[in-house]
C-alpha cells in the first residue's frame, strides 16, 4: 500500500506536463460549472428580490374568489373593508398596503405626444403613504416625483415613457370600468417617470393614487388587494398559510397567497430555464470527461507493458487497480482544487462586478426580473459538489481504462508496443 | 522441478492459426542453467511464458513441483509468481519513474517483509550485481547493460525458485551481455536458482548448462553440457 501511493506520487511527479494538462481540463470544467451556477443563482436571487419588492411583495390578501379569475383583473372580489384588516396587521406590527388593479386602456393625444395613440395595461393603484412600507417603487423614481393622495396624477415606467416619449407634465387618459361596469375616464398628469430594476413593471404598468381610483370607480373604499412585508422571505408560504388562518376571524372570506404563489408563472419560467442550463452544464461536464478520459485511457494504453510486467511480477489486479486509481485520485483532486480557485475567482468578479447585458438585451424581457447589471452569488454548495465530482469523475474513468487494459493477457500485455 | 507434458499452444490471427507449440514435453531440475535456442518465431517466449504461468496452454499440462498449473485461478498463480518466480524482459522492464533501488525493492514490498530486511537485501543484491553508488538513478539514465542487471537484481531479490529470462542479452552489446551471462551463471551457483532463458545468439548458448533447441514449436534436440 505504501509502495502504491508512492508508485502513483512518483507517477504524477514524473509525468508532470499530463498531470498538469489533465488537472487543468478538469478544472476548466469546474470552473465553468461554478461560474455558471454563481450566474444563474444571482440572477434568481436578484429576480425573487424584484419580485417581492417591486411585483408581489412578500404575501398578499385577496377575496377567495378572485384567484381564479386574477387574469381578467376583476374589481368584482373585492375586500370590502380594508381598514379592518390594515388594523389587525398593524397590531400585529405587520407592514400591509392596499391596492386595486384594474385594466385599462391608456390614450395619448398628438401634441404634447408626437402622434395619437392608445395601449391597454394594468393600472395600480396605490396608497401613496403606505406602499412604500412594503415596496420600494418610490426609491426608483427617476423624474418628476411620487404621487400623493387624492391628485389626478399617474407614475409611469421609464421604458414605457421612452416608447411614448412622454415626459413629466403630459397629460393621459385612461378609460376604464367602474366596478359596475360603466365606462370611465381618468385624466391625469404625468407626475413621475420610475426606473425599476424588474423590466416587467418597468415595461406595461402605470401607477395612479388609490383614493383618486376610488372615486373614480366607485369602489367605496373596497380594494382589490392588501400587500404584506413578512421578515423572512423563505417562510413566506407557512407565514402566508398562518395568515390566512388567523385573518378568518378578521375579516372572512380573505385568501392569502405568498409571493410563491403570486409568482408562479415566473418560478415555472425559472425552472424551466434551470433545466435548460443544467442541460448546459451537463454538457460542460461531458466534455471535462472526455477530455479526461482520452488522456487517462492514452495514459494507460501507454503503460500497457509496464502493467503487463507489474502483474508478471505478481501484482494482483486488485493492486494494479488501486495503483492508478491513486494515481487518477490524484490528478482529480490537483484539477478539483485549481477548479475550484478558478471557480471562486470567476464567482468573485461574477458576483462583485456582474455583467451588464443592457446593451446586449436592451429592453427586451427575457423573463427574469433583472436588467442591466446581471451579478451572480456565492454557492458553496456547488463548489462541494464540483470537488467530489471532480474527484470521483477521474477515478471512475481511471477505473473503467484500467479494467479494460486487465483484460487484455499478461503476456498480450508484455508483447504491446 | 518443472514438467511440460504435451505442451501445445496456438495463436489465431484472422483466419490463419499458428502453431507456436506443437506437444512439447521438458523436464527441468531444480538448478538447471538452462538455455532455449531457436530462429525468430520458434516459440521461445510462448514457451517462457507458459512457464512463467503468465499464459494458459491450450492443451497439455504444466507442472512445477509436482503441482499442476491449471489447477490454479488468477489470483493463486499471482501469488505464486510473486513468491516464486523472477523475470528479467529482453527489454529490461523496469518502471521508469522509480529508482535502481525502488525497482528492486518493490518485489519485496509485495511479499510480508519489513522494511530494515527489505533495505538490506535490495542493497545486498545491487551490491552483488555490481551496481553500488547507482541506487537513486532512475533506468533512463543507466546503460542498457546497467538497467539489466538492475532487472536481474529484481529477478532474484526475493530469492526466487526458478528466473525467467527471455532474450536477456539481445539488447546488449557482446561484452555486455556475456557479463549479464556470468552474472546469472554465478548467482545459479551460488544461490542453487533455476534460470531457464532464450536466445538465438550462439554465443550465449554456450554458456548454457543445457540447451534446448526449439523449432517450429517443436523440440529438436536437448543436449547437457559438461563445463
Ligand atoms: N499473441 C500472439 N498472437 C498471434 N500470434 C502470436 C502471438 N504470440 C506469438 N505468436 C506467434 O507464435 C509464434 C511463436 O512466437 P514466439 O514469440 O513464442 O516466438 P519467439 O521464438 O519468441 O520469437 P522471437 O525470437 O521473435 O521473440 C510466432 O509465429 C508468433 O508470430
Ligand atoms: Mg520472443
Amino acid at each position: 500500500m505504501k509502495f502504491l501511493l508512492r508508485l502513483a506520487w512518483k507517477n504524477l511527479s514524473r509525468y508532470r506536463k499530463r498531470t498538469i494538462i489533465t488537472a487543468a481540463a478538469l478544472a476548466v470544467g469546474l470552473g465553468a460549472y461554478i461560474f455558471m451556477d454563481s450566474w444563474i443563482l444571482g440572477i434568481e436571487k436578484e429576480s425573487e428580490r424584484n419580485l417581492v419588492w417591486y411585483e408581489t411583495s412578500s404575501a398578499r390578501a385577496l377575496d377567495d374568489g378572485y384567484w381564479e379569475q386574477k387574469d381578467r383583473l376583476p374589481l368584482k372580489y373585492t375586500i370590502d373593508e380594508p381598514e379592518a384588516v390594515l388594523g389587525w396587521l398593524a397590531g400585529k406590527k405587520i407592514p400591509a398596503a392596499p391596492r386595486t388593479v384594474f385594466g385599462g386602456e391608456l390614450i395619448m393625444h398628438k401634441d404634447p405626444f408626437l402622434e395619437d395613440g392608445s395601449l391597454t395595461l394594468r393600472v395600480l393603484a396605490i396608497d401613496p403613504v403606505k406602499d412604500d412600507t412594503v415596496f420600494r417603487l418610490k426609491e426608483t423614481i427617476e423624474a418628476g416625483r411620487y404621487l400623493e393622495p387624492g391628485e389626478e396624477k399617474i407614475l409611469i415606467g421609464a421604458w414605457l415613457a421612452a416608447d411614448l416619449g412622454a415626459e413629466v407634465g403630459y397629460p393621459l387618459t385612461v378609460v376604464t370600468r367602474t366596478r359596475d361596469g360603466y365606462y370611465q375616464t381618468i385624466d391625469v398628469e404625468i407626475a413621475g417617470i420610475f426606473n425599476c430594476p424588474n423590466p416587467a413593471i418597468n415595461k406595461g404598468t402605470v401607477f395612479i393614487p388609490l383614493d383618486t381610483a376610488d372615486r373614480y370607480l366607485e369602489m367605496n373604499g373596497a380594494v382589490t388587494e392588501i400587500n404584506l412585508r413578512l421578515p423572512e422571505r423563505e417562510d413566506a408560504d407557512a407565514l402566508a398559510a398562518a395568515l390566512e388562518s388567523d385573518l378568518a376571524g378578521v375579516a372572512p372570506g380573505l385568501d392569502v397567497k405568498s409571493w410563491r404563489d403570486l409568482a408562479e408563472d415566473y418560478l415555472a419560467f425559472a425552472g424551466m430555464k434551470k433545466s435548460a442550463s443544467n442541460i448546459i452544464l451537463i454538457l460542460v461536464f461531458i466534455i471535462a470527461a472526455v477530455g479526461i478520459s482520452n488522456t487517462m485511457i492514452m495514459a494507460i494504453n501507454e503503460r500497457t507493458k509496464e502493467l503487463g510486467m507489474m502483474r508478471a511480477l505478481g501484482m494482483k489486479d486488485s493492486e494494479i487497480r488501486l495503483a492508478f486509481l491513486l494515481e487518477a485520485g490524484g490528478i482529480g483532486f490537483i484539477g478539483a482544487v485549481m477548479g475550484v480557485v478558478l471557480g471562486v475567482v470567476l464567482s468573485y468578479w461574477i458576483v462583485s462586478r456582474g455583467v451588464d447585458m443592457g446593451g446586449l438585451i436592451g429592453d427586451m424581457d427575457i423573463g427574469y426580473r433583472v436588467h442591466g447589471l446581471f451579478r451572480g452569488a456565492w454557492h458553496p454548495e456547488a463548489m462541494v459538489t464540483a470537488f467530489i465530482f471532480g474527484i470521483v469523475l477521474t477515478v471512475l474513468v481511471s477505473f473503467l481504462s484500467t479494467g479494460r487494459a486487465l483484460r487484455r493477457g499478461i503476456a498480450d500485455s508484455l508483447r504491446y508496443s | 522441478m518443472i514438467t511440460l507434458a504435451k505442451v501445445s499452444k496456438n495463436y489465431r490471427i484472422g483466419e490463419i492459426m499458428v502453431q507456436a507449440l506443437v506437444d512439447v514435453s521438458l523436464e527441468a531440475e531444480q538448478n538447471e542453467f538452462l538455455s532455449i535456442a531457436g530462429p525468430s518465431g520458434s516459440g521461445k517466449t510462448t514457451l517462457l511464458n507458459l512457464i512463467g504461468c503468465i499464459d494458459r496452454p491450450d492443451s497439455g499440462e504444466i507442472f512445477i513441483d509436482w503441482q499442476a498449473v491449471s489447477a490454479r485461478n488468477k489470483k493463486e498463480l499471482a501469488l505464486f509468481r510473486r513468491e516464486k518466480l523472477g523475470f528479467v524482459f529482453q527489454t529490461f522492464n523496469l518502471i521508469p519513474v522509480l529508482t535502481a533501488y525502488e525497482n528492486v525493492s518493490f518485489v519485496l514490498s509485495l511479499l510480508d517483509i519489513r522494511e530494515p530486511e527489505i533495505k538490506a537485501r535490495s542493497m545486498a543484491m545491487l551490491r552483488e550485481v555490481g551496481l553500488e553508488g547507482k541506487e537513486d538513478v532512475l533506468p533512463g539514465r543507466l546503460s542498457g547493460g546497467q538497467q539489466q542487471r538492475v532487472a536481474i537484481a529484481r529477478a532474484l531479490v526475493k530469492s526466487p525458485r526458478i528466473v525467467l529470462a527471455d532474450e536477456p542479452t539481445a539488447n546488449l552489446d557482446s561484452k555486455t551481455g556475456e557479463d549479464i551471462l556470468k552474472l546469472m551463471e554465478r548467482l545459479n551457483k551460488k544461490h542453487n536458482t533455476m534460470f531457464i532463458f532464450s536466445t538465438h545468439d550462439p554465443m550465449v548458448m554456450d554458456y548454457a548448462h543445457r540447451l534446448v533447441s526449439l523449432h517450429d514449436g517443436r523440440i529438436v534436440s536437448d543436449e547437457r553440457r559438461t563445463k
